[in-house]
């Protein structure tokens, strides 16, 4: 499956409006707890309301928290986040410590992530430090002060050695260590 | 999707007891044209209704207005916070509805917190640029103010807030000028509730960070960079003299030639372009900007000036852009 047949939006790792450089704020801002008094399937969610759902509130006095009794209908928590997103999650037959750890996945992140697809797994606003480059970039300083035209820097050496030119010179070598020998004797 | 949420128990339980051979879950032929068909009725009837999140039933306006102060680890004054919240545009319905059941409870609008906020707004974000940017030229301070305090800006700025839901007005989604009058007046009620270095640190931690990651040149466009250089270096006596460093490529599309400036004999800045003229112009452009201290390497604005920083307009020149 290509990504174009994703249903997945694409992101960037991006903070929120710079979130942390001047100070933090806590990206979800209002949690709906929604479940059934007496339905076995709302157990979990209903002993997490009992147990810890006041502590949660008091530390995290940023979130408004809704509590939303609906009889004979399976559990749901529904996140809103401060850009928008609106996160759905059932609850129905979690437990009590499955449910503490996905509120707290739901606190801590910062709108619908996994809802969408991230393209890579960072971002800059300035891929190149160096600018663009042009042909003066890496020139050699040497250039600066050459007397032109010089041979070292006029020559053309970027045609690679063609293969005739390879025989002639292993030819004219050999023929070079064959009268090496002969004048040995 | 609540549509599809709703009938995909139905779908999968039907399909219970069905051997599926490949790896891939059933969606009815029925599902598509059905969807389609509600979408063309609710586009019949004038397209999607979006319902203000506080007609919800679980909606509590205290609760979100002391949330919205925890999250901002503010203290605000609660009544301020919701006059703060309170836009002109619903105290006119409110008047006309009460006309009409014959009573009369006066409220009170946003309009002065955010005149307020605004005047101390503008104040501030000068005093910081200047601050921090204590070369960059007084047009320049401005553009960027103007960029900082404009409605975009600040209504990007107060949506990341929350404030989309609590603000009251007559409309939902609210536009942009609401929010950011909204932003506005919460910025005056901190003035009123906890004082102005609170609120400064406010501005700075939610407005000025804005500029973080951006480079403060492109808010200014310099018309003519090459004269106001020029101007520039004749105040101080010095000779400007730009030299033909480098061309490469000459008659042909890919030409490129590089711009040397030499003050006093003394290489100041380069630039390079497809002609000889652009080239001249970057390396203006490029010597400015080693000038007003906004290079490219600069270092990173500070974010982290506490209290109201002073004044010094003395000292801080004019450049006239032609």
């Amino acid at each position: 499956m290509s990504n174009s047949n994703l249903f997945l939006k694409s992101a960037f790792v991006r903070a929120p409006l710079q979130n942390g450089v001047g100070r933090y704020v806590c990206q979800l801002q209002r949690i709906v707890l929604k479940f059934c008094k007496s339905h076995g399937g709302s157990r979990g969610i209903r002993d997490f309301i009992e147990q810890d759902l006041v502590n949660f509130a008091k530390q995290n006095p940023s979130v408004v928290v809704y509590l939303k009794p609906r009889r004979h209908r399976s559990p749901a928590v529904v996140a809103e986040y401060l850009n928008g997103d609106r996160v759905w999650m059932s609850m129905h037959l979690k437990t009590h410590s499955e449910i503490t750890k996905w509120i707290e996945v739901l606190r801590t992140q910062q709108g619908d992530v996994s809802g969408a697809r991230l393209r890579k797994y960072q971002y800059t606003d300035h891929p190149s430090l160096q600018g663009p480059w042009t042909p003066f970039t890496f020139k050699d300083p040497e250039l600066n002060v050459a007397q032109l035209p010089d041979p070292k820097f006029g020559a053309n050496n970027r045609i690679p050695m063609s293969a005739t030119e390879k025989l002639r010179i292993m030819f004219e070598k050999q023929k070079i260590s064959d009268e090496e020998v002969k004048t040995g004797e | 999707m609540a549509f599809i949420r709703r009938y995909i128990p139905l779908v999968t339980q039907s399909l219970k007891n069905v051997y599926i051979g490949e790896q891939r879950r059933k969606i009815h032929r029925w599902v598509a044209p059905t969807l389609m068909a509600l979408k063309s009725r609710e586009n019949k009837q004038g397209g999607k209704v979006i319902n203000p999140r506080n007609t919800f039933l679980e909606w509590n306006l205290e609760a979100e207005l002391y949330a919205f102060g925890k999250r901002l680890s503010e203290n605000f004054d609660s009544d301020l916070l919701l006059q703060a919240f309170t836009d002109r545009s619903y105290v006119i319905k409110e008047e006309m509805k009460q006309k009409e059941m014959e009573f009369d409870i006066k409220m009170k609008d946003n309009r002065e917190l955010a005149e307020e906020g605004r005047k101390f707004m503008e104040q501030y974000i000068q005093l910081y640029l200047e601050t921090v940017l204590p070369k960059f030229p007084m047009e320049g301070i401005a553009s960027i103010h103007n960029h900082l305090t404009s409605e975009k800006v600040l209504a990007n700025v107060s949506l990341h807030l929350g404030t989309k839901d609590i603000i009251l007005a007559d409309e939902y989604p609210v536009d942009n000028y609401t929010l950011a009058n909204a932003f506005k007046a919460i910025v005056g009620a901190l003035l009123r509730s906890s004082g102005e270095e609170q609120a400064a640190h406010f501005v700075r931690d939610f407005v000025i960070t804005n500029l973080q990651g951006q480079d403060v040149n492109e808010f200014w466009h310099i018309e003519d960079p090459w004269t106001m250089l020029t101007d520039l270096i004749a105040k101080t006596g010095s000779k400007l003299e730009p030299r033909l460093i480098g061309e490469v490529g000459k008659n042909t599309l890919l030409a490129c030639y590089r711009v040397g400036l030499y003050l006093d004999k003394k290489m100041l800045s380069s630039g390079f372009g497809e002609t000889v003229a652009t080239a001249k112009e970057m390396a203006a452009r490029e010597a400015l900007k080693k000038i007003f201290g906004t290079e490219d390497n600069m270092y990173p604005i500070n974010f982290k000036l506490n209290g109201i920083p002073k004044s010094s307009c003395n000292s801080r020149y004019q450049v006239s852009a032609s």
